[in-house]
């Protein structure tokens, strides 16, 4: 392993602060000055910094005190896999909340999530998502009426 | 105010323990939700509020208020998850505590800080209100411009390993609290087309997003939240745990009062609130110890510092509340509506057409911190035992309670994807040493930077130069400046005596 420091994933924040302030500054070129003062001063401020934070690792870079590496972003491999899951699986479960509901969605995330970090047992895969979803249930649906999609759990003991 | 009218109005608040009680236990346990603000849940009880005679209300209110800032502190020292803005500065060093193994101990810290903290500043509020309330007055647009410049500034000096990364994450904050619709044309600005952003990025969905989900995703890496030695410590905790918590708290009983002033003070600044004070109070609780180089790694001034000047700001913004008519945060707002429902006029007035409620407010506050300490003291032992579950488990609950948690400001699913997003962004900010703390700040501070900044330079009719138009501000701005450059003088300072050696 190089004792370079990564800087490729170092960069992944820059360019989104780039990225966002360049779309800010062009969506509100057409306003009145008082709705982009404040935009414009903090955008740019943004960008300085930036430029600062570019320079700053091209000189590393020149020096050979960097790489271009970003695998600190996906280190441990067997913890990236299981991070990647999840972030598939919580967007699964927020598209799936309108059809399935909270507490079906929820039950179904919950065991889908503990498969995906590795757990095996079974009376773990029964009990505690059947626990968090009935919990979920009571307080959001129950006692506070939020306003959750429906599924078919709701409708039943509704 | 005489010492028997302030006799009474403890003893009539001691009387309402029936109300007192179920408040706190409410307050404590939705500080540990983030996501469950103590406004969205006042709002929430509006009809029993509004149906409640006056003082009861007020004495359901503070306590629910006073209970929320305690125990926003817990999940921030358990698994790195403020329960509120005003715990983000908690994360700081009450995390490392609990991966050392000693998470009672930051507990009970914890809650001694905020109780005495509380407790303290409501009482000098009671004594020096008709003073207090005069320093809300002094900042104008442009000071307030520059002090929450400053606050940003001290968390990327202060918090952070690298001052200019920080920088960048708090001022691209900064940049996503002002996606919405501005105060002037109402014109829609990065909202990337969608209108539940016309409102402006939902601050639960974001910290949610940059503490909670984030750190889950982190969290995956390790079996435990807590170190192989500390695993030990935690696990074979007693209540002896507690007693040397009590113990180093009483030891540093200066530290509490002092930082509480520091949240009272910002507290009174109307829209400062607990997040800046929680930062300035660790800031200088940093700069006048003899021992600043362990900040970060997990030492009691670290947890109490942030803690009791959290807890400072409570009573602090309800004074521009009471003595000017202005409320301080939101949550004060919501407070004001039911006051006024019941016929209360607020302002300078109130002080002598209803001197009980102006007063009763802060002697409610005093005695729900003292109920509080006996309710959440025994507890500290039992709730440390979180560390002990395997992440394996940890991080998908924590992950999906948190996302359904974002729906409950707005009520939207929107809310809960754009928390999803925020998570990923957090995780690659912690990977690489941008601080999603100064992320936070800036998203939470936004709006109101704006604000002032837009109030100031319509005044001054677009000119720049206003922002250096006063003496205080310059003082601020002077301030400013050194706390940039001040670290790299030291290092400079240093190198060459380390050279030396």
């Amino acid at each position: 392993m190089s004792s370079r420091a990564p800087l490729g994933a170092d960069l992944v924040i820059p360019a989104l602060g780039l990225g966002f302030a360049a779309y800010f500054f062009v969506d509100i070129a057409e306003l009145g000055w008082e709705a982009k003062a404040n935009g414009v001063l903090i955008g740019t401020a943004l960008v300085v910094l930036i430029a600062v934070q570019l320079a700053r690792m091209a000189l590393q870079l020149a020096r050979g005190e960097g790489s271009l590496r970003a695998d600190p972003l996906w280190r441990p491999p067997e913890a990236t896999r299981k991070r990647l899951g999840m972030v598939a699986l919580s967007a699964g479960f927020i598209a799936a909340l309108p059809w399935l509901g909270l507490t079906l969605a929820l039950w179904l995330a919950m065991l889908l999530a503990l498969l995906i970090m590795g757990v095996r047992k079974r009376a773990t895969l029964v009990w505690l998502p059947l626990a968090l979803a009935a919990a979920v249930f009571l307080l959001f649906i129950v006692v506070l009426e939020s306003d959750f999609p429906h599924g078919p759990i709701e409708k039943l003991l509704s | 105010m005489s010492w028997q009218f302030l006799l009474d109005q403890f003893a009539a608040q001691f009387g309402l323990w029936w109300i007192i009680w179920p408040a706190i236990l409410l307050g404590i346990v939705i500080g540990i939700l983030p996501g469950f603000s103590p406004q969205n849940t006042l709002i929430m009880l509006l009809p029993l509020t509004l149906a409640m005679p006056v003082e009861q209300a007020f004495t359901f209110m503070v306590s629910l208020y006073c209970a929320n800032h305690l125990s926003g502190g817990i999940p921030a020292i358990l698994v790195r998850i403020p329960g509120s803005g005003g715990a983000a500065a908690t994360t700081l060093d009450g995390y490392p505590m609990t991966q050392k193994g000693q998470a009672q101990q930051a507990l009970v810290l914890s809650f001694v800080a905020s109780v005495a903290g509380g407790l303290i500043t409501t009482l000098a509020t009671l004594a020096l209100l008709p003073w207090l309330s005069q320093i809300g007055l002094v900042l104008r647009s442009v000071e307030m411009v520059v002090v929450m410049l400053f606050g940003l500034t001290l968390i990327a000096v202060i918090a952070a390993k690298d001052t200019l990364k920080a920088l960048i994450a708090g001022f691209f904050g900064l940049l996503i609290g002002v996606i919405g619709t501005d105060h002037i044309y109402n014109a829609p600005r990065a909202t990337f087309g969608f209108l539940e952003l016309y409102d402006g990025v939902p601050l639960v969905a974001a910290l949610i997003g940059l503490f909670a989900v984030s750190e889950a995703l982190v969290m995956i890496e390790e079996k435990l939240i807590v170190s192989e030695e500390g695993l030990a410590r935690a696990s074979g905790s007693q209540w002896a745990e507690t007693v040397e918590g009590l113990r180093i708290s009483l030891q540093k009983w200066w530290h509490i009062v002092w930082t509480s002033f520091v949240g009272l003070f910002i507290g009174i600044v109307p829209g400062a609130g607990a997040s800046i004070a929680a930062f300035v109070a660790y800031q200088q609780s940093r700069l006048w110890s003899k021992h600043p180089e362990l900040y970060g790694t997990g030492i009691p001034e670290g947890v109490i510092a942030p803690e009791a000047a959290n807890n400072g700001v409570t009573s602090g913004s309800l004074v521009p509340m009471l003595a000017l008519g202005v409320p301080g945060g939101t949550t004060s707002a919501v407070m004001m509506i039911v006051l006024q429902y019941h016929g209360m006029v607020m302002g300078p007035r109130l002080f002598q057409t209803d001197p009980g409620l102006a007063y009763g407010v802060f002697v409610a506050m005093a005695v729900a911190y003292i109920f509080m300490i006996f309710t959440i003291l025994p507890l500290a032992r039992y709730m440390a035992r979180i560390v002990l579950i395997e992440t394996t488990y940890l991080a998908p609950i924590i992950i999906l309670i948190t996302i359904v948690a974002a729906f409950s400001e707005r009520q939207y699913l929107f809310d809960m994807g754009l928390a999803l997003l925020f998570g990923i962004i957090g995780y690659i900010a912690h990977k690489t040493n941008y601080h999603v703390t100064a992320m936070l700040i800036g998203i939470i501070l936004g709006p109101l930077f704006e604000q002032y900044l837009v109030r100031a330079l319509r005044i001054s009719e677009g000119d720049l130069t206003v922002l250096f138009s006063s003496t205080l501000g310059n003082v601020l701005w002077g301030l400013l400046a050194l706390s940039l450059v001040l670290p790299y003088l030291r290092k400079a300072k240093s190198q060459p005596a380390a050279n030396g050696r």
